[in-house]
């Protein structure tokens, strides 16, 4: 037998050896079109990530300068026995006008003082006023008071703005540039860590702009949409893979959940709009709302996931546990679904995720407002984060340029903590 | 189906090769070639109206099936089989791949309801109480009528909690102490205690396939059921760890009605009393184990025990 199948097995073997390099040169191929490919995504995803980071990283620091301000009642039109109200409206801007005008004695002509007064801060008056409503004390007294500046004088002050450009470009001029220069000579500016930006609501003026409102609405509406999402979608998950009779009517139905994992976003909106808002009234603009429209949103995409991890759960599971005399439900709960919940929980954070990221729907219902407070519930108004990325996308001034990067770094980590937690929760359900 | 050439090997001293099936397969071999192996599709003298020839019924039963049909679909898996399971008794069902062993076996505790296609008819006791009758409940019926199968599958928990899952949902403790000992007595009598004593909080899954199995078996005899259904429980395991299991078996019979569902013939002849052969949903024979193994009366049982199907 051997001996009449040597030659053909030689040749056979020749042959192979022949298409060897041929596969094995395919192979190589392959393996660099892979690598091609991941470099190429790992390109632009630098790029992306370093060109927020570098436009955004500013925004994190703001900058002050140092001021004398006399607190004179005369100037402040305040009595000795003001009562809190009248504290309250008294002229702060005035107050801080004449600072300026103090500190640099050869300004004279209306054009220049206008452009002294822009180096500060609009919210400077309020921060005066809140200082002397703590302190009533304060007034009549004289105090070297840091500032907030003004975002252009910002934008100079951390060298955003070259000094030797056109004039004509920018918005902090000539004059403003040589009194910067002064202060800064004499040690009068100073950078800070930017509180504000995560104290603060939405705001006309860039320096005073905060994402606290956009921070907690987009958490109050993904905890809505969680709370709504998750249990509907599993549950439901559970029962169209567990229980339900397999007939036309659960195919319809498992088709059309499909086929709502396609819809776009802004059509959950406009349901969101005429259902939940001008048919139940629920309130405009609100986290609860905005929570109700995303879950819809959510719900194909969860209960898609859940039902490929529940069908993915070993046969063998079930027969166990069906096999010791456990009932259906008991089967699912203590058997299938722990097992399954890792899958879970990663169909429903790809939900989460996507639903964090969403603008269009929010916009329908109104999330699209400008609001300066932050919500304490999910029926206050508020916004969420990509809509705030939107809105100072689009604003002119130059300062919500490094706002929009810093927005989306903050969306960026809300997501990273986001997923942390799940890939926490995912490995406390998995068992070795 | 089985591997036709560890079965020809089997029987590859089983000498003359008379083919006597009446099959159309008689041809003229080479002289070198080996013996051309039976179809299995043959039912040689089997009709759709057949009787099972031997000893089906036995008096006081512990389980006993009448004419059962089952049906996937279309297709019917089990034609007008009666059998009785007899109290104590080990009873072996082989027969080839497909031939309904298995599905005869998933009916007496009626592991088939959770099939959506599939359909049984007949009539079945245990104890004399209709198991597919409309008072039954199956999550009873199961805990009655424990099942070891085929793949060693302990749940994803602990060993302790492998065990106690079954005691802790029929409510069979009532305290801690109760159920550590259900748990130490269930995993002694499956022989697996000596090796788990000092991991019971470790997975149930990091066992070896021969312990796991003997997990499952302590988890089934831990709900203390009458009868022990072992569908091909060491199909998946290496001669040692099939050894330990067999005795396990043997030992189990004093206090449990056990039925084994196996591939291996040697198996069935070891640990059974008595043995069912199934062929293509039918059951042909059942006897003593010795009766078959040594004098079977169906050509079918015959061709089957001596390696002839390939």
């Amino acid at each position: 037998m051997n001996s009449t199948n040597e030659p053909r097995r030689s040749t056979s073997s020749a042959a192979i050896q022949a298409s060897l390099k041929r596969r094995y040169a395919r192979e190589r191929r392959f393996q660099w079109y892979g690598r091609l490919a991941v470099l190429t995504g790992f390109v632009f995803l630098f790029i992306l990530l370093a060109d927020i980071v570098s436009k955004g990283y500013p925004a994190f620091t703001q900058q002050y300068i140092m001021v004398e301000v006399d607190f004179d009642k005369e100037q402040l039109g305040l009595a000795a026995d003001a009562t809190a109200e009248q504290i309250a409206d008294a002229d702060y801007l005035g107050l801080i006008k004449r600072s300026l005008r103090e500190m640099f004695p050869e300004v004279t002509s209306r054009s220049e003082k206008k452009q002294l007064y822009r180096l500060v801060s609009m919210g400077a008056e309020y921060q005066l006023r809140d200082m002397v409503m703590d302190d009533p004390g304060l007034l009549g007294q004289t105090r070297e008071i840091w500032l907030q500046a003004h975002s252009e004088a910002g934008s100079y002050l951390k060298g955003q703005v070259a000094a030797d450009s056109d004039q004509a470009d920018r918005k902090v001029k000539d004059q403003q540039v040589l009194w910067l220069d002064q202060l800064r000579a004499a040690g009068r500016t100073e950078s800070r860590f930017n509180t504000t930006f995560f104290t603060a609501g939405d705001s006309r003026e860039p320096e005073m702009a905060g994402i606290k409102v956009a921070l907690y609405g987009s958490f109050f509406t993904l905890l809505v949409t969680f709370f709504i999402a998750f249990p509907i979608g599993v549950s439901a998950a559970v029962y169209l893979e567990e229980f339900a009779p397999r007939n036309r009517l659960t195919d319809l139905i498992e088709i059309n959940i499909n086929n709502l994992a396609a819809v776009p976003s802004i059509v959950f909106g406009l349901l969101g709009l005429a259902v939940f808002i001008n048919f139940f009234e629920l309130p405009r603009s609100a986290p609860l709302v905005g929570g109700i429209v995303l879950s819809l949103m959510t719900l194909p995409t969860i209960i898609i996931t859940s039902r490929a991890a529940i069908q993915s759960v070993s046969p063998s599971i079930r027969e166990a546990a069906l096999g010791v005399g456990a009932s259906k439900l008991q089967t699912v709960f203590h058997h299938v679904l722990p097992v399954a919940m890792p899958g879970i929980l990663t169909g429903s954070i790809i939900g989460m995720a996507q639903a964090l990221g969403e603008s269009a729907p929010l916009l329908m219902i109104g999330m699209v407002a400008f609001i300066m407070d932050a919500p304490t519930g999910i029926t206050d108004p508020a916004t969420v984060l990509p809509v705030q990325i939107y809105l100072w996308a689009d604003s002119p001034e130059r300062g919500f340029t490094e706002k929009t990067s810093a927005a989306i770094m903050v969306l960026m980590g809300f997501l990273i903590v986001m997923n942390a937690l799940a890939i926490y929760l995912r490995k406390r359900f998995e068992l070795k | 189906m089985d591997s036709p050439k560890a079965l020809n090997s089997l029987s590859s001293a089983a000498g003359e090769n008379v083919m006597d099936t009446g099959s159309t397969q008689e041809t003229v071999a080479s002289e070198a070639a080996p013996r051309i192996p039976l179809d299995i599709r043959d039912h040689g003298s089997v009709g759709d109206a057949y009787e099972t020839i031997g000893t089906p019924l036995v008096e006081n039963a512990k389980m006993s099936a009448r004419k059962v049909n089952v049906y996937y679909g279309d297709k019917q898996a089990i034609t007008d089989v009666s059998l009785d399971i007899g109290r104590n008794e080990v009873i072996a069902m082989i027969g080839p791949s497909g031939c309904g062993k298995s599905t005869f076996l998933r009916t007496l505790n009626r592991m088939n309801d959770i099939i959506p296609i599939c359909r049984v008819e007949g009539e079945f006791s245990l104890d004399g109480e209709d198991i597919y009758g409309s008072g039954q409940d199956t999550v009873l019926l199961r805990a009655r009528v424990g099942m070891v199968f085929q793949k060693p599958n302990p749940f994803p928990k602990s060993i302790y909690e492998n065990v106690a899952y079954g005691p802790r949902i029929h409510g069979l403790a009532h305290n801690r102490a109760e159920m550590d000992e259900i748990v130490e007595n269930s995993l002694r009598r499956a022989s697996l205690f000596e090796e788990v004593k000092d991991s019971l909080d470790k997975p149930g899954t990091g066992l070896s396939g021969g312990q796991q199995q003997r997990l499952c078996i302590a988890r089934a005899i831990a709900v203390s059921p009458e009868v022990i259904l072992m569908d091909e429980p060491c199909s998946a395991l290496d001669p040692i760890a099939t050894a330990r299991i067999e005795e396990l078996i043997d030992e189990l019979k004093e206090n449990y009605t056990i039925a084994i569902v196996t591939h291996s013939m040697q198996q069935a002849a070891r640990v059974s009393q008595r043995t069912a052969y199934f062929h293509l949903g039918k059951l042909i024979e059942v006897g003593e184990t010795k009766q078959i193994f040594t004098m079977p009366r169906h050509e079918l049982t015959e061709n089957y025990i001596t390696g002839r199907f390939g």
